[in-house]
Parts: C-alpha cells; structure tokens; sequence
C-alpha cells in the first residue's frame, strides 16, 4: 500500500516538540491544524461550564492537542500541552500488542492497525495523554505527525503556530535553544521561568527526559502536570511482581501444609 | 462494554449529508473526522514525494521568528542554571498552587475485568487445592479439583476478549512476548494456565494419573503468577490508589485467590457427598479462614497507610460490601454454619475485586492526590543507574 512506504532517513535524529508558554497566545490554531491533518473529529462545545474560558476540556483519544488555559489572579496563561514522547514512556512499557512502537524518529506511536484497545496504556500515562476512544475501541494520541516527518515536513500543530510557541527540531538543538531562552528571561528578570522535561542533571529527568518539553513560568500543577513522573512500570513492576510471586509460593504451601497437617491427625 | 452507544456524532453529520443531492462532478463529503487512527492520505504515485517535501530537513530546521538575530534567546545558559530553575519548580514535598487538572486519564475497564479477576482467583486457588490433595493422596478430591481449576479459568479469556474495544483483534495479546508489561505475561500466563488445566482434566478422564498429577502441579506453577499478576497489573499503573498500593495488592488478592478456591473446592466436595469429618474438608475450611483474616489484616493495614489516598476505596459500596462478608463469614464460621461461611468468602472475594478495580477511576480523577504523589519523595525517584545513551532514538 502506498501510505505504508517508509522511506528511511539517515542517519535519523530524536525529534520533538519545545512549546514555550510565554509567547502562547491560547489561540487554539493548532488544536485546530492538528484535527485537520489528522482528520480527527470534532469535540463537542462546552460553552459555559462557568469555571473556565477553555471550551475544549482536556487532551483525549481525538484531540491530541490541547491548549490548557490558567486562569486567575497571577494573570492568565496558556500552555498547548501535548503527548511528551517520553523516553520512559509508560504507555509504550504498558503495550501488550506491540502497537505502540518507538520511531526512527524517537517518538512513541500508536500503530491502529495492530491495536486491541485493551486499555492498558491509559492508566499508565503518568501524564494522561492517551486514551481509548469510546466509540473507535482502539487507543489514540499524538503521532507527532509521523507521516508528515517522513517528508521531512514540521509537524501540522507547529507549522500552524502564529507565535511560534510550538517549535520543532530535532530535539538536542531544541534542547540547547530552550536553555537560552530560560537564560534570556532569567536575564529580564522572569526568575520563574524554567524548562518542563528537558535540561534536568541526570537522575532529575521526568520520564527519562521528554521529546515534546515545556518552558513554564507556573508550578507544574497549575498546568495539571505532576512535579515528577516516570514510567509506572519502570517505577512499580519488578517490587509488586517479586511481592506476587514471594505471596504465590507462600500460598501455596499453605494449602499444602494445612491439607498434609490434617490428614496426619486423622491417621 | 465498553463501547459508547451509538454511531459517534461526526457519522451522524456523514450520515445525513449522504441522503442530500450531490452536484454533478464534485464531492461534497463533508470532512469530519475519523476516529482511532490518523488520516489515511493516499500518494499519488507510490515513493513520490508530496508536495513541499524537504529532504534536508529545511522545514524543520529551526523557527522562522525567532532567529538568530532576534533577542528571543541568550547564548545559552549559565552552568546549571536551567536544572536548577526546574528543581526550584518542581521539587519540594509540598504542592505550591491549588491545582487545576486533568492529571490522568482514568482506566477504562468495566466489570469484566474484576470479574475475570476473582474467576481467576478462585482457579488459583482451585490449583494449589489439587496440588496439595495429590501430596496427601486424595486422589479423589484432587481430580474434583482440577476440575474445579478448569471450570473456573474457562470464562476468563471470554470476560478480557468482551472488555476489549476491538475483541476481534484479541489474537494480538499473543502477538508479542514482553516480559515488561504485565497485561503480555498476564494474557501467556492465562493461556498457559488454561491449558494445562485443560490437560490435567483430559488425563484424569483418559485415566492417566501420574500425567494428570504432573500437569495438576504445572498449573498451580503458574497459578503462582495467575493469581497475583493481577494485583501487579494495577499496581503498575499512574493511579494513586493502586502504584502506593503496590507491595500490598497482589498479596491481597492473592489471599482472596485461596480462599475463593479453597471455599469453592470446600462446597464442591460438601455438594459430592464427601462427610463433614473428611480432613481434606476440614483443612480447606481452615485455608479458606486463614486466608480471609490475612486479607482482611492486609487490607486494614494498607488502607491506614494510604490515608486519604484510600478514600476512592473507603467510599465505594463493593467494598464495604466485601469486609461485611469477610466478616460475616468468620462469624459464620465460628457459628459452625461452613457452608454458608464458604458462599459468603465466595462473594466477598468478588466484591472486593470489583472494589478494588473500579476504585482506580476515582482515584485518577483525584487530582489533588496525583498532585501530592507526584511531589513526595517516594512517588516518582526511580533508584536505578541510568544506561548511557537511553537519550537518544535507536538508530535503525
């Protein structure tokens, strides 16, 4: 099939997402050109529900990007979140299936043709990105516009950007560029200023370092981010299966030894 | 299921633009959307390049505002400086902002799943029963046994395919072997599982013995994984509830495994006409006490310890429902009435299981409590020495 032809670029590099916070404008353009691309559907309005200007919630299985809005006294400020592309990513440990797969490009994708929709990943996204779709069955998130980077195009949310708030590139120089902005503000006086996901010492990184990163000037939880994340897996897996296992064999002879005992007193 | 009724509300506009008289030579579907997976463009030739495609990255390379020239950024940042603005942001235990979420997203997992849970359950059990009826030679209650074991993990793979948003596509769990995820062990252990139990039955009926006794003891090999992956299966997960739970849940459910299977084996053999005085009988009701009091213990314990991370659990009617019955059939027993007490250990196992999966959906709504597990010190630190050059995509 013609849309399945892959044509490998080398040597390829980890691409990802910088989204800067301070020029986001809370326009929507690339929840908007991400839909389009994507041909995903509209969700419905939700006008009105008295706590927030943003009418379009949350990111789900059929929106992948999402512009959270905070608002308050502090002023208001808005921040395009999307899936982080995590080098530990969760979702991708969860899969049983092997739809989820890492790209040549670094980014984590969910292949639809493979996908059961099991609905374990959804849980295991420290950051509530993928989800399955309630009418669909499988699971969805950002691909980050996979097809597009095979043509050596900029993802459609980014090219679409007015302010430039979303920025792609390969991620290192991302990286390095996103410091000296922080750097510059810093400089301004933005003392708040910091980067969500990318520039941490070893040991510090959320999810190993993310692809998609953020430059905030609130605390995490103000844009519904955890101040820490890393693979729930990777975290809880081998402690709880040991404690399985260990409780298992005790089980077990338990039963053996109660049953035993009790026929030893009969005799 | 776990399907939404209904077409979704972009078919409904597909739907009603179909019946409307098309202009000669144009289309004029309207575009709304597809569903689960991204838009299928098809190439004009195959391998072509599209329109404005840039072999050398060109369009990738950097932002067309913010160049060089502009004073968008500095010259990079002073050593440290940028680690540790992030860790004046994020660390410390405490969370700075009322927080404003969505955190997570919340488990989509209906009533199947708990409900193959205690199935599960009560087959491990079912299978540890026979193990240790074969080393005490009741022979008879052990072939019962595994029939038990049998009967009891049939309608599990039907309960997970009934869950899934594709079944069809249930062959896929079997796609892959990886030991990483636990829903991939779970899905080989569970078919495993199923069939050795099936074996050890058929050689019961083609009455060989020795093979049944060896295949007997295979499955409650596996049974050690069967019945307490699935608390691992929870526990590896971002909701509160269930990863602070994670030493303590699969040991949970595995004490509701045993004595679900011991009650079951227990009223099996009551229903085959073996006596009151039988010491298999005897030592199950033993099992199946010992194994409600350590839940109940264990889940005491592990609820003081969550504090208001327990709350999702606390409130929730299943699992009042199974302490009462927990309690009640240790009543009951002490009342002498074992059978009644061997049902009510049967349905507290349920309700329990039920509880403790549904629970997952409040908790991740809990923004409050992702919030403060993401801050303490033990929420998110993995202690393990980072593998150099993780950071970068595997080149092909």
């Amino acid at each position: 099939m013609a849309e399945i032809a892959v044509h490998r670029r080398e040597p390829t590099q980890r691409m990802g997402f910088f989204t800067d916070t301070t020029t986001c404008i809370g326009c929507k353009a690339c929840e908007v050109a991400c839909k389009q691309w994507n041909d995903l559907p509209a969700d419905e309005l939700r006008i009105g529900q008295g706590r927030s200007y943003d009418y379009t919630g949350a990111l789900s299985a059929s929106t992948w990007r999402h512009v959270r809005f905070a608002e308050d006294d502090a002023g208001w400020s808005f921040m395009s979140d999307v899936c982080k592309h995590c080098t530990h990513a969760g979702c991708l440990d969860a899969c049983p299936t092997g739809a989820l797969v890492r790209t040549e490009f670094g980014t984590v994708v969910v292949q639809p043709d493979v996908c059961n929709g099991c609905g374990y990943c959804v849980p295991s996204c420290p950051f509530g990105v993928i989800n399955r779709d309630p009418y669909d069955g499988r699971a969805a998130k950002c691909t980050l516009c996979y097809d597009r980077l095979e043509d050596g195009l900029e993802p459609a949310c980014a090219k679409a950007c007015p302010t430039d708030s979303i920025q792609f590139g390969p991620l290192d120089d991302l990286v390095e560029r996103a410091q000296g902005r922080v750097a510059q503000l810093h400089e301004r006086g933005r003392e708040d200023a910091y980067l969500y996901g990318a520039g941490d010492d070893p040991g510090e990184e959320l999810a190993g370092g993310l692809g998609a990163f953020f430059l905030l000037t609130r605390p995490p939880e103000r844009y519904g981010l955890p101040a820490q994340a890393e693979s729930p897996i990777q975290q809880n897996m081998l402690t709880a299966t040991a404690v399985g296992l260990t409780a298992g064999f005790a089980a077990a002879a338990v039963t053996v030894a109660s049953v035993l005992a009790s026929h030893r007193r009969r005799r | 299921m776990s399907h939404a009724h209904g077409p979704p509300p972009e078919e409904v506009i597909r739907r009603r633009d179909a019946e409307r008289e098309q202009p000669d030579g144009r289309d004029l579907t309207p575009a709304v959307g597809r569903r689960g997976a991204p838009g299928r463009w098809f190439r004009r030739e195959t391998g072509a390049r599209v329109a404005g495609a840039r072999p050398a990255w060109g369009d990738a390379r950097w932002s067309f505002l913010y160049g060089a020239d502009t004073r968008y950024a500095g010259q990079g940042a002073r050593n440290g400086e940028v680690a540790a603005a992030a860790r004046r942001a994020r660390g410390g235990e405490s969370v700075p902002v009322p927080v404003s979420g969505p955190f997570l997203n919340a488990p989509v997992w209906t009533w199947q799943v708990p409900v193959y849970f205690w199935f599960g359950g009560v087959a491990t059990g079912s299978s540890f029963v026979a193990l240790a009826c074969d080393a005490a030679g009741d022979e008879r209650a052990a072939a019962l046994a595994r029939r038990l074991t049998l009967a009891a993990i049939l309608p599990g793979a039907p309960l997970l395919v009934m869950d899934l948003g594709r079944p069809l596509r249930f062959l896929n769990m079997l796609r892959i072997f990886k030991p990483r995820s636990p829903m991939s062990m779970g899905s080989w252990c569970l078919s495993a599982f199923s069939a050795a139990a099936s074996g050890a039955v058929a050689a019961d009926l083609l009455g060989r013995p020795r093979l049944a006794r060896a295949l007997g003891a295979s499955t409650a090999l596996l049974g050690t994984y069967l019945g307490s992956y699935t608390g691992v299966l929870l526990a590896s997960t971002a909701v509160p509830l269930w990863a602070r739970s994670r030493a303590f849940l699969p040991p949970l459910f595995m004490c509701t495994a045993v004595g679900g299977g011991a009650a079951a084996n227990r009223l099996a053999l009551a229903a085959a006409g073996v006596p009151a005085g039988d010491p298999t009988r005897t030592a199950l009701g033993v099992v199946e006490a010992v194994a409600m009091t350590t839940e109940l213990a264990l889940s005491e314990i592990n609820e003081r310890r969550l504090g208001p991370l327990a709350e999702a659990l606390a409130e929730s009617r299943s699992f009042r429902l199974a302490r009462w019955g927990t309690l009640g059939g240790l009543a009951l027993r002490l009342a002498r009435a074992h059978h009644a007490a061997s049902a009510l250990f049967l349905g507290a196992g349920l309700a329990f299981r039920v509880a403790w999966v549904l629970a997952g959906r409040g908790s991740a709504h809990d923004d409050e409590a992702v919030a403060r597990m993401a801050r303490s010190a033990r929420g998110a630190r993995v202690r393990r020495p980072r593998r150099a050059g993780r950071r970068r995509a595997p080149t092909a």
